[in-house]
């Protein structure tokens, strides 16, 4: 074959780049005007973030350089840590708590009457769609500054996410244990508590295991707005420009997380092998 | 005999179980007392509380009536005079999403380039590997709101900080997810361009990325979703977004306004979901036209 | 003429020899096969003419090139122009059969435009000619991931033929194929060995492929050559000895 009767015989290979993959082009176009329309609407400018950037180097500066480190207030820091545990422990265990009759109110294991259902679901997406620290200023707003408003705040925000997933954990349950109880004659009650707990209950405590761990990071900012623990130690002392203190305590964060990740993962881990 | 060491079998098992579960209770309740002490919550504290917390709710709620209920902005009890700070919100909320989207745009694709480095059967040096691995934890790992504050002492007030701190976290959690993507990859194209002598951008462009980018964009959705939910909160620390305008009437009391703005926020991160959702599902299919 | 030499070469994986001493010279225009059961050190040997694995010791020259030493750029430019197939083809599923083939002319000529995969027209005329002669030309815009095991293997050895190799090194290329399409794979490679003149050197598994099709059989085990000659020098009793080691 010549190369014209090839280009002749398969002209689409040969057709233009717009013409071959005009999905990729319009794709690519949205982005690249998108970024041109967005740089125009917050105005960023080159300048200014090269101007960022000059201020940035002192703040990284004093982040790295511990000058009075023996001076600092340890106990402070200790104290704070020690309530974002406490108030991220609390809190999952609170909506864990309220989660397994809600969670099972929202499963069609349990509940038949579709309409119910449905508006007991909306109501956890609502409550879903609401950011924790949201809460956690509504909750300060009402209790006032402190630990309680954190709590509270996981609290509502977990209850929204843990029923969900407590749900479809009973919906994805086995049917034969429970339909064996039923034709005996078992109550409803029983029925739960003897065909459908004993499946989903290691599911729920690992769910709620996850839940602690990821709770364990949102707690450490709850502070901010006032609702204890140790990130109320953090955005004081990057108010203050103490960068230094504020860097080791973001240290002290880090470590917490991956350790709490740990002491997760091996918890589950165990409990899915038993 | 073979009877009775199968029966002991069993109650060891069961025996087992009941100390794992004892143990597990155990736990909880110690967890309980301790981080109730630590905190200083009790019963009497949280009593106290909860009529407080009842007259806030219905403080935020509107003053909605029925029979008043398409009046004008200029009439109590109506929508419009609960949202009568509609386009001030929607404005807000437009800034919001915007925020978000730039934010997930901008550090998915620094986490795609970082991502070749941090995955250990494609990156070209392991020093290399091992200081991506540990800048991309760190960015993982801050919460964006701490960096937004950073950002908002350095840039100013503003949606710039906003934007700057949601794309670093964006880009640590998105290059590990990323590079997981990568080394659950097959490698078996990849050894065919290097086989062939292609370098290794074409490596990665011919042999990796085709393998891995429905799941790429998969997970550059949901980090959308989560950015949308985290956009509107920065605004707390003056990162921009609606988020600025809810601390302000909550802290100053704009009782209605609390409830009027919350449920934009609600039906804003709800449709964003169904959305994004629905693309996710519909990925493949999407691409393969 | 002899233009792959391999002298003293040596592989060791951890306390393992994989390779042990061997000394080798191929012919130019010629198929050669290598026989021997599996974990006799075939793959190794060919992986190591592509330096996709290095050597512990020796050398591999070709045309006076010690191919061993060489790094980067002269390095890629090797590999471009010893061709590899694989026994999983290797191939990329989602992309279509024509980019695939395409592939293949990256290591020879790469330009930052084909990273935006753009290829110029040449190098689609030439990929398409190269699919024509294994009659899947009209295949080209289809996912290669929706071919027929042989249909991949002969889109693999066009991709082959886009690095205008001057050897081809086939791994084991017929191991997953059933026996229609591997004599197909088969005698497609014998029409590249004889049409271009393209050297070959081929892992084979089965003893009646490799006699048929090779010019020479060189037997493997346990990383050393127990056997190199004619096809018909190969006796069933050498046979025997090279694959009924399992039974010790």
């Amino acid at each position: 074959m010549t190369n014209q009767e090839i280009v002749t015989l398969y002209p689409k290979i040969f057709s233009p780049l717009w013409k071959r993959s005009p999905l990729k082009i319009f794709f690519s176009l949205l982005i690249f005007s998108y970024l041109i329309f967005s740089i125009k609407y917050f105005n960023i400018s080159v300048t200014e973030l090269l101007n960022g950037l000059n201020k940035m180097k002192p703040i990284l500066l004093s982040m790295v350089t511990w000058n009075d480190f023996l001076s600092w207030n340890f106990n402070s820091i200790l104290v704070g840590i020690l309530q974002t545990l406490a108030m991220a422990f609390l809190g999952t265990f609170a909506a864990s708590v309220i989660s397994i009759p809600l969670g099972l109110l929202a499963s069609r294991q349990v509940t038949k009457i579709n309409l119910f259902r449905f508006i007991v679901r909306r109501i956890l997406d609502f409550i879903r769609g609401v950011d924790i620290l949201i809460w956690a200023l509504i909750f300060v707003r009402a209790f006032g500054l402190g630990p309680l408003s954190g709590v509270l705040a996981i609290f509502v925000a977990d209850t929204g996410t843990l029923s969900k997933l407590y749900s479809e954990a009973a919906d994805n349950s086995d049917n034969k244990q429970i339909e064996g109880l039923v034709s005996s004659g078992s109550t409803k009650l029983s029925t739960i508590r003897f065909g459908l707990m004993p499946q989903v209950v290691p599911i729920f405590i690992s769910q709620s295991l996850y839940f602690f761990e990821s709770n364990s990071r949102s707690a450490v900012i709850l502070g901010i707005v006032g609702a204890g623990g140790i990130g109320l130690q953090l955005s004081e002392r990057m108010k203050a420009q103490y960068w230094d203190q504020a860097f080791f305590i973001i240290i002290i964060i880090l470590i917490m997380v991956a350790l709490i990740d740990k002491l997760s993962r091996f918890l589950r881990e165990k409990l899915i092998n038993d | 005999m073979n009877k009775i060491t199968s029966d002991n079998h069993y109650k060891n098992l069961i025996g087992k179980k009941r100390f794992w579960n004892l143990s597990l209770i155990i736990l909880i309740f110690i967890g309980v007392i301790l981080s109730s002490k630590i905190i200083d919550i009790n019963v009497s504290n949280l009593l106290n509380g909860m009529p407080r917390l009842g007259d806030y709710v219905s403080q935020i709620l509107p003053s909605i009536e029925s029979n008043k209920l398409f009046l004008g902005s200029k009439d109590q009890g109506s929508i419009a005079y609960w949202y009568f700070n509609l386009p001030k919100y929607l404005k807000l909320l437009f800034e919001t999403f915007n925020m978000a989207l730039l934010a997930t745009i901008v550090g998915s694709t620094l986490a795609l380039f970082l991502s070749f480095l941090a995955a250990k059967n494609t990156s070209p040096n392991s020093l290399l590997f091992f200081s991506i691995r540990r800048i991309l934890e760190f960015f993982r790992g801050v919460p964006e709101i701490i960096f937004a504050i950073l950002f908002v002492w350095v840039l100013g007030i503003g949606p710039l900080a906003g934007i700057i701190a949601m794309t670093l976290h964006t880009t640590g959690s998105l290059g590990k997810l990323f590079s997981e993507v990568h080394e659950n990859s097959n490698n078996k194209p990849i050894e065919a361009l290097k086989a062939s002598g292609g370098n290794w951008l074409s490596e990665m462009k011919f042999g990796l990325l085709p393998q891995v980018l429905p799941n790429l964009i998969s997970y550059a959705l949901l980090r959308f979703e989560i950015n949308i939910r985290a956009s509107t909160i920065l605004g707390f620390v003056g990162a921009g977004g609606i988020g600025q305008e809810l601390y302000l009437v909550i802290n100053f009391n704009y009782y209605e306004e609390v409830s009027a703005i919350i449920l934009l926020i609600i039906l804003t991160v709800i449709s964003i979901d169904l959305l994004s959702g629905y693309l996710r599902k519909n990925i493949t299919r999407i691409e393969n036209d | 003429m002899k233009p792959l030499r391999i002298k003293n070469l040596k592989k060791k994986f951890k306390d393992t020899v994989a390779i042990n001493n061997i000394n080798l010279e191929v012919e130019q225009g010629k198929i050669t096969g290598i026989i021997g059961r599996s974990g006799s050190g075939k793959s190794t040997l060919l992986r190591m003419i592509n330096r996709l694995i290095e050597p512990t010791e020796g050398s591999i020259e070709f045309n006076g090139i010690i191919i061993t030493d060489i790094r980067g750029k002269a390095l890629r430019r090797w590999r471009s122009e010893c061709a590899m197939i694989f026994q999983q083809f290797n191939l990329v599923d989602r992309l279509d059969v024509l980019t695939n083939v395409l592939i293949g002319s990256l290591g020879r000529s790469y330009s930052f435009l084909n990273l935006f995969g753009y290829f110029s027209k040449e190098e689609k005329i030439n990929a398409l000619k190269n699919l024509d002669r294994f009659e899947l030309a009209e295949k080209s815009l289809q996912r290669s991931g929706t071919l027929s095991g042989g249909q991949q293997q002969r889109v693999a050895i066009a991709r082959a033929l886009m690095q205008k190799p001057k050897i081809l090194l086939a791994d084991e290329p017929i191991s997953s194929l059933d026996p229609k399409n591997s004599k197909k794979v088969m005698d497609d490679m014998l029409k590249i060995n004889r049409e271009d003149g393209i050297t070959i050197i081929c892992n084979l598994h089965s003893l009646e492929i490799a006699k048929k099709y090779c010019d020479r059989l060189i037997g493997l085990s346990e990383g050393e050559v127990v056997f190199d000659g004619k096809p018909n020098q190969l006796t069933a009793d050498i046979a025997k000895k090279l694959y009924d080691l399992d039974d010790e």
